[in-house]
């Protein structure tokens, strides 16, 4: 294990929080385990390829990408789950039918071929990291990372919705008892959730490329950060997101074949000690 | 005013209210009285649109027009307000957010952040603790708080002594008093029987989903057989 590698768990990491934040959002809100969250990511990855692609622009690349699986997010809400609310195994099935919807759909317009997103030449090339050179685009990966968490750190703390939205994770029910259409609450979270696996879409797609099944790969690596950091809790996606990069870097390096149990092994300890996560709350 | 009229509500299929029927005057203090188990929490939850439970039959009025059906945001931001059974405080928000959440701070009408930390000094001094943080007549506190700071005609109260020491019921048998005299009306579902007296100018005893009983406090005192008859309280 050197500093190349240790370097790598980071990025990786923050890769994983972007999307993973998303999901966990969704899920302390709304109670949804949105297994569609993956597919929503390889989605804005091709988005986010086209329009930069077609613009050479990166920035217009992610912007796309972000509002066009917002928009997905909103149909999917507002004019799917929205029907199936509280009854948990049908907005499961229902995710997953949409996942492989979303797949079959990408196969038929982008093919099975491997993409990668065109990054701007100022991100391309390394920058020295001590005693290593580091690819400046997974620097700046990890930077995305870090802004969106102290954006959405923002939000929930210092913004009227984010403390909606904080309250709706604790007690949905009371939160529309005091007056607040808890409707849109869910609306807006799911928009932001869906958005923020958009950009982790784009970002990802010019780090680990697209290609079909990239958003299973993702969204297990998801559902492992919300599990170990607690549903709905920030803090716990983010201190997740490092566990399990740290660990996939290590498990990659160290016991190649055993890389998946080198996560999930620690995973099913920790749930064995604290069944809701590092920073669940039972409801 | 609020008019409930032969309310049916249902869990399932299990059949709770039974016609229940009561009326809460604009700022009179009217006190729910009942065994566990009778429908009071039934009875609030329906009038406040909350489900479970369903309600299948009869209708409550609201000013003179029908609420029942409407969601429950809609019923609060007709300034009918309510403190849960058990509080049901979100824990993960401080005292300041709980108030900020549901008006901002630019308000300067009616309850302001500042006016219910000047009557609950106490919210005041804990404005940055969290609601898991907070005591038990804290919470207590904080769930009226939340209910006023949306300037309400109304709140419907849920056990709001549940859990107290004695003191701070008496505090809170205050509080409700001092807000009965401002033109809040308030229908109060107590166990505590005698703090719910002292506060109310009515009452209503529930039995098995039906109100069973109406009258004034004061008949009610004078004559504690209807007390012990469905209460089991020896007067």
């Amino acid at each position: 294990m050197n500093l190349f590698q240790l370097l790598n768990g980071v990025t990786f990491a923050a890769l994983l929080f972007i999307v993973a934040s998303g999901f966990t959002l969704i899920f302390g809100l709304l109670r949804i385990v949105n297994l569609a969250h993956g597919a929503l990511y390889l989605l804005g990855g091709y988005f986010g390829y086209s329009i930069a692609s077609w613009s050479g622009s990166f920035a217009l690349g992610i912007v796309g990408a972000m509002a066009g699986i917002a928009l997905f997010g909103i149909l999917l809400e507002g004019g799917l789950l929205r029907f199936v609310r509280g009854h948990e195994l049908r907005q499961v099935l229902l995710t997953v039918g949409v996942a492989f919807v979303i797949n079959d759909m990408a196969l038929v317009i982008w093919g099975g071929d491997s993409f990668t997103v065109p990054v701007p030449d100022t991100l391309m090339g390394a920058v020295q990291i001590g005693p290593v050179f580091y690819p400046k685009y997974r620097v700046f990966v990890f930077g995305a990372g870090v802004a969106v968490f102290l954006l959405l750190w923002l939000l929930m703390n210092k913004t009227r919705l984010g403390v909606m939205i904080r309250a709706g994770v604790d007690d949905a029910e009371m939160v529309e008892a005091c007056g607040i259409n808890i409707r849109r609450i869910y609306l807006w979270t799911f928009l932001l959730g869906a958005a923020l696996a958009g950009l982790g879409g784009v970002i990802g797609g010019a780090y680990l490329s697209l290609y079909p099944t990239a958003d299973a790969e993702i969204l297990v690596f998801s559902l492992a950060v919300v599990i170990i950091g607690g549903r709905g809790s920030l803090p716990g996606a983010a201190i997740g997101a490092l566990m399990v990069g740290l660990l996939n870097s290590v498990g990659q390096v160290m016991f190649p074949e055993l890389a998946y149990f080198v996560i999930f092994g620690p995973m099913a300890a920790l749930l064995a000690f604290r069944p809701l996560g590092l920073f669940g709350k039972s409801v | 005013m609020l008019e409930v009229k032969d309310l049916h509500s249902y869990y399932g299929d299990a059949h709770v209210l039974h016609g229940a029927t009561l009326e809460v005057n604009k700022g009179e203090i009217v006190a729910l009285l009942g065994r566990n188990g009778m429908g009071k929490t039934t009875l609030i939850r329906s009038i406040m649109g909350l489900t479970p439970p369903t309600v299948r039959a009869g209708e409550v009025k609201w000013n003179g027009e029908t609420i029942s059906g409407l969601k429950p945001h809609e019923i609060a931001s007709r300034r009918i307000a309510i403190v849960p059974q058990g509080r049901r405080l979100f824990s993960s928000l401080t005292v300041t957010e709980h108030l900020t959440m549901l008006k901002s701070p630019r308000v300067k009408e009616g309850w302001t952040i500042e006016r219910i930390f000047d009557a609950f000094k106490r919210l005041g001094e804990r404005r940055n603790h969290r609601g898991s943080q907070l005591s038990g007549g804290e919470r207590g506190m904080l769930a009226v708080a939340r209910a006023l700071i949306q300037d309400p005609d109304l709140i419907l109260m849920d056990e709001p002594s549940e859990g107290l020491a004695p003191v701070m019921v008496q505090r809170l048998e205050e509080v409700i008093i001092d807000l009965g005299k401002t033109g809040l009306g308030i229908l109060l579902v107590e166990q505590n029987l005698y703090s719910a007296l002292d506060a109310a100018s009515r009452v209503y005893i529930m039995e098995t989903g039906k109100v069973v009983h109406s009258g004034t406090t004061a008949a009610l005192k004078a004559d504690m057989s209807v007390v012990e008859k469905f209460l089991g309280v020896h007067g």
